[in-house]
């Protein structure tokens, strides 16, 4: 299962490029946005917050690779649409849980971040154009240094108590 | 695809309330996507539905919606269809609202042959009253009605529908979004019934082993297997694998899709306006002389 359809790496463009990375950002941005969202919903405040924050993040990386774009290329029309990407940088809708905690919503993260470093990592050998090729590197590289970021998030961040006790019930029928 | 309608015009301002990891989130993603490429503005498009978790989808998107009563979605969508030919008719409910509850509607909704689509998001447990056996649950599936596990062979959908003459059936998973979109998109473009069997896991009160990251390993696509959607005794074979593979594709399509019904209807009125206009002594007449 490929997370994008309908695209030719050898044929890409370096302007097709940057879009496809900013649609990548977009859609991880919206995606923690509804987690943040469902986790809201569900009682899981801090966890909410988290997420947002990572939408922050999200959208600063957009931001950053829109205004590179706008320099090199201004207003010329996208030939790249959201519909051509599936979860490449986004969390897929079964990682969140209600009562998640920090821990694990940053276990999602690292995933996401693993899972987008391997995309751009099975997309480079079919690149061929030296420009698209070092703009896919940096952005595989920048992948290795969330990943350290979020990792050394990951030590700071206690391991979740075993609450295994903490329901005196199972959920039962009401 | 359309330029005009990008999936966030189908998206509508309310938030889904689903539990977190739920498969319908995607499932309404796909949605979204596979409106955006057809490119039917909301104003073309009704979803109609039940009672249940997935029922909930009419208030998620943009399109006209309406979010009826238990089990009765098939025969509201059915009236909406023929009173207004050119709408797109969506049927959205889960495996409890198709087939328990509104069971006995889904044959004669695919004899009929609207043109209409249904995707049942098949959970195998009524999620939304917390968890009891649903028609599709497993045997010895334990639940709060089920506590030493269920004694009942589940409704295999796959089966039912093809069985009953279906011309368009396919399976589904949140698991393979790509997937999912471009079969619900081919669903959608179906002129005729068409039925979509996603399995769509329940995060709260569904088995570990039927979540969304063991679909990942699970799943095989028909189109990987060789299948030949066009051929009908061969879907019915892999569609008898339900419960233990999980397959995903077009199951069948019917290479030469019989007319709709609502286009039968058309023609009808088109040849009784053309005939002489039958005055009420005339159908008097007609109706005595048979003898009564």
């Amino acid at each position: 299962m490929t997370p994008v359809t309908g695209i030719d790496f050898e044929r890409l463009t370096l302007r097709d490029a940057l879009d496809l990375a900013i649609l990548i950002e977009e859609e991880a941005r919206d995606r923690y946005r509804e987690f943040s969202e469902q986790l809201a919903a569900h009682a899981t405040p801090e966890v909410a917050d988290f997420f947002t924050r990572m939408a922050r993040i999200e959208d600063r990386h957009r931001s950053e690779l829109l205004e590179r774009r706008q320099t090199l290329f201004g207003d010329a029309p996208s030939t790249v649409e959201r519909t051509q990407i599936f979860d490449v940088e986004a969390p897929g809708y079964e990682q969140a849980r209600a009562f998640m905690g920090v821990r694990e919503a940053l276990e999602t993260v690292l995933a996401s971040e693993i899972k987008a470093h391997a995309f751009f990592d099975e997309a480079l050998p079919r690149v061929k154009d030296p420009e698209l090729k070092a703009l896919f590197q940096e952005l595989r590289a920048e992948e290795v240094h969330h990943q350290a970021l979020v990792k050394s998030e990951l030590a700071r961040c206690p391991e979740k108590p075993d609450d295994g006790e903490a329901y005196a019930d199972d959920p039962v029928a009401q | 695809m359309n330029a005009f309608l990008a999936p966030n015009d189908y998206k509508s301002p309310l938030k889904p309330i689903w539990c977190p990891g739920c498969g319908d989130y995607g499932v309404v993603q796909a949605l979204y996507r596979a409106l955006s490429a057809i490119g039917r503005p909301p104003h073309e498009i009704a979803f109609i539905s039940g009672i249940g978790c997935s029922s909930r989808i009419p208030g998620y998107t943009t399109a006209y919606g309406f979010n009826t009563v238990h089990g009765r979605a098939l025969p509201i969508a059915q009236g909406v269809k023929l009173a207004n030919p050119d709408l797109l008719v969506v049927v959205a409910g889960g495996d409890g609202d198709g087939f328990s509850i509104g069971g006995g509607h889904v044959p004669h909704a695919i004899r009929r042959n609207v043109d209409l689509t249904y995707l049942v998001m098949d959970n195998q447990v009524y999620g939304l009253t917390k968890g009891q056996l649903s028609p599709t649950s497993p045997r010895g599936l334990k639940t709060v009605t089920s506590p030493m596990g269920s004694l009942e062979q589940p409704i295999n959908p796959l089966l039912t529908v093809l069985a009953y003459g279906a011309g368009f059936v396919a399976q589904a998973t949140p698991a393979d979004m790509p997937g999912m979109t471009a079969l619900i998109e081919e669903a959608l473009r179906y002129p005729g019934f068409s039925f979509v069997n996603i399995q769509s896991p329940c995060v709260t009160f569904g088995e570990e082993e039927q979540q969304l990251r063991a679909h990942k390993t699970r799943m095989k696509s028909l189109a990987s297997l060789g299948h030949d959607p066009t051929n009908q005794l061969a879907a019915l074979d892999l569609a008898r694998a339900y419960g233990t593979e999980l397959y995903t594709g077009v199951f069948y399509r019917n290479p030469d899709p019989p007319p709709t019904y609502e286009a039968l209807v058309r023609q009808r009125q088109a040849e009784l306006q053309r005939g002489e206009p039958r005055s009420r002594a005339r159908v008097l007449d007609g109706l005595s002389s048979r003898g009564g």
